[in-house]
């Protein structure tokens, strides 16, 4: 970057702080409604779907009408689903998310508990999606017609066309049973031998099989091309200033930031199953196992979380493409 | 001519494939310029004639397709004047050796470029030579600025890669200075402006500013007017002009606009398809009744709508005249005279050169040449004769 001298820098930044507070107010008002919305057609899709948690509670007493509606009632649970769902949300208004049905524990709790390990996986194979993407990008940018570039780029479909609990069991078979690694354990027991290649495992298979990462580097080398293509590249050039200088922000911090928060709910998808597949206890298994149990209560909670970091995530483009872009100020 | 010349280009060729077309264009081909100190060259010639094309292979700025430079571009800097000439030296150097063109009956069937050795080729001669030596401004003003740094951060970037001034308060005077002495109203203000809040005219302004804030031996203005507003053209004129008196930059001015480069050319070259067609002082070439005079300069001048009052040679019955004929194909470039296809002034004593063998560029009076049989025996150095 270059500074331009302290009061020209000072009012510049200025500038983009106001435009950076508008959008976040803007869209953390937008990610309230939003989250309502989510809550609202997840619990209806709770309510219409068979079976209920009372059931399940239930299970093995060959349960009767009257056996439920005192489950229910013990529970305090309303009878109507909007009842229900009125009665979650002013629980919600108090940072309350209730307590699972099937435990009796906490859900805001257990998602504080399991949630690190998603948050750790998630980012890490998003990491491991970037580190194969970005330098692929920038290669076949640079080398657009070179057969190297082409091959890769057709590599990088096929690995996106894996499907990720495939590579999973792959990779555990591989790793476990052909060349002895480490033995069949999940991250809550014991470091063992080799435990730290047991915790990147998932990581990277999710990061190479999320089916992002053919998309991240066709965006990203076209975003490049394109910019690099842009008048005021050649400006820059004829200029004798560094490319990249001038190239940076428009060819390769915005895509990426728009790649980061357009992928991460793919991501978060892939977690689950990554989560089932290597007993990782992380909130994708939580909520495999309430989906299962229909503990409304576990759905709804980890549905709101895992929303409301989607679009943190596009908060965080938001924020990156208001300081950054002086455009998005005249909308 | 007595002045050194800055810039020396001799024999430029460049070419482009063309996917849609299957076939190699040659954008320039053959083109011949120089440049004395302080003075400013006018590039003239309809779209597609290879003014800009020659311009930016002078820095070496063709990339993207395939291009090809071949030719020498010989520049003496402001070091190289005071070495007393030593300090040439030929800006495409050593571009040849990646790149191998194949030619059959003047159709060049198959390029061979070594893309990476060319690219870093050119970096390296390119060297302390773009922006510090030779600044460039372009048509589209607005797109040719970043549009995510301020006006103030582009202009002391120059300053500060290509001046001894370091400091960035004081390359922020100084860029100041510069957005003043072009006339930007509120130099202050703008520097902190993004080019997205300037009209088109400032942010030429604002590349003007850049451009000379290197201080560079040589301004290549490449179609500067085009795109703007025709209030706002005749007021860059009329910068450019007070620039060209107050500072002597010497200028290589490329535009498709008589009147941008009568006002502030002392000599002039007009291009067609590729090739330099005439060359000699502004006051000679552009004189609408004043001969001699290439075909295609007359009839060029005869197409301005002022070429009427005056009544030139081509003013018929008051109404503008336009040059029949399409510009020259120059993916398949005749083999006698360029412009012979459209030419009105074909007499029969040379219609058969005119035909077969291209014409060379030659020396009518001191400093003035043009490429035609009526003034000049000699065909083209080097034509693909019959």
């Amino acid at each position: 970057m270059v500074h331009p001298g302290r009061g020209a820098k000072v009012t510049t930044k200025l500038a983009a702080f106001r435009r950076v507070g508008v959008m976040v107010v803007r869209e953390l008002a937008l990610t309230a409604l939003l989250l309502l919305g989510v809550s609202l057609v997840v619990f209806v899709i709770l309510h219409l779907s068979p079976g209920d948690p009372f059931s399940v509670l239930l299970e093995g007493q060959a349960p009767g009408q009257a056996a439920r509606a005192s489950v229910r009632e013990a529970l305090g649970v309303p009878t109507t689903w909007y009842g229900r769902y009125l009665a979650w949300l002013g629980n919600m208004a108090h940072g309350n998310l209730g307590t699972s049905i099937r435990t009796g524990v906490p859900v805001a709790g257990e998602i504080v508990r399991a949630g690190p390990n998603t948050l750790y996986l998630t980012l890490g194979s998003l990491l491991v999606t970037l580190l194969l993407a970005v330098p692929l990008a920038l290669y076949s940018a640079w080398r657009r017609s070179g057969a190297l570039a082409r091959a890769l780029t057709l590599a990088v479909y096929l690995i996106s066309a894996v499907p990720v609990f495939w590579l999973g069991y792959v990779v555990i078979y591989l790793c476990i049973h052909r060349f002895g690694l480490f033995p069949l354990l999940s991250a809550t027991a014991e470091p063992q031998r080799h435990g730290w290649l047991y915790i990147l495992l998932p990581i990277i298979v999710l990061g190479v099989a999320n089916g992002t990462v053919s998309e991240v580097t066709r965006h990203l080398r076209e975003e490049l091309g394109r910019v690099m293509a842009e008048d005021y590249i050649r400006t820059a050039r004829a200029k004798g200033a560094p490319v990249w200088r001038h190239a940076f922000k428009e060819g390769f911090l915005l895509p990426m930031t728009e790649m980061i928060a357009a992928k991460m709910p793919f991501v978060l998808g892939g977690a689950v199953i990554v989560e089932q597949v290597f007993n990782w206890p992380g909130l994708g298994r939580m909520a495999w196992q309430a989906a299962q149990d229909r503990d409304f209560p576990v759905i709804m909670g980890i549905t709101i979380v895992a929303a409301a970091f989607v679009r943190l995530a596009s908060l965080l483009r938001g924020v990156i493409y208001a300081g950054v872009n002086p455009r998005t100020a005249t909308e | 001519m007595t002045r050194s010349p800055v810039l020396e280009i001799s024999d430029l060729r460049t070419y482009f494939y063309s996917r849609a077309k299957q076939a190699f264009i040659r954008s320039v081909d053959g083109v011949s310029l120089s440049i004395a100190r302080g003075e400013t060259l006018g590039v003239v010639g309809e779209s597609g004639s290879g003014k800009s094309v020659t311009a930016l292979s002078a820095l070496g700025l063709i990339g993207g397709s395939p291009g090809v430079i071949t030719g020498a571009v010989e520049f003496a800097g402001g070091d190289g004047a005071r070495a007393g000439g030593n300090g040439r030296r030929n800006l495409l150097q050593d571009l040849a050796r990646h790149v191998t063109v194949t030619e059959r009956d003047g159709r060049i069937v198959a390029v061979a470029k070594d893309e990476p050795g060319w690219q870093a080729q050119v970096e390296r001669s390119m060297r302390g030579v773009r922006g510090k030596e030779i600044a460039m401004i372009f048509q589209n003003p607005k797109s040719s600025l970043n549009p995510f740094l301020t006006v103030g951060q582009q202009i002391s970037e120059a300053i500060r890669l290509h001046t001894p001034v370091k400091d960035s308060r004081e390359a922020k005077e100084r860029a100041i200075a510069w957005l003043e002495r072009v006339h930007m109203d509120s130099p202050r203000l703008r520097f902190d402006q993004y080019p997205d809040g300037l009209s088109g005219g400032m942010c030429q302004r604002a590349m003007i500013a850049m451009a000379l804030a290197s201080e560079p031996s040589l301004l290549i203005a490449d179609e500067p007017t085009t795109g703007l507003d025709a209030t706002i053209q005749s007021r860059i004129v009329a910068l450019l002009a007070e620039l060209k008196s107050g500072l002597g930059v010497t200028t290589l001015l490329i535009t498709h606009d008589i009147r941008v480069v009568s006002r502030l050319a002392d000599t002039v070259a007009v291009m067609y398809g590729g090739t330099v067609m005439e060359h000699g002082p502004a006051r000679d070439v552009l004189a609408p009744s004043v001969e001699p005079k290439h075909p295609y300069t007359s009839a060029l001048l005869a197409s301005l709508p002022s070429a009427q009052k005056n009544g030139g040679p081509h003013a018929i019955d008051g109404r503008l005249s336009v040059i029949r004929g399409e510009v020259v194909d120059t993916m398949d470039v005749p083999r006698g005279c360029r412009f012979y296809a459209r030419c009105d002034r074909v007499t029969d004593t040379i219609r058969a050169r005119c035909m077969s063998q291209e014409p060379a560029l030659a020396a009518v009076t001191a400093g003035h040449q043009i490429r035609c049989y009526l003034y000049g025996d000699e065909p083209r150095d080097g034509a693909r004769a019959g």
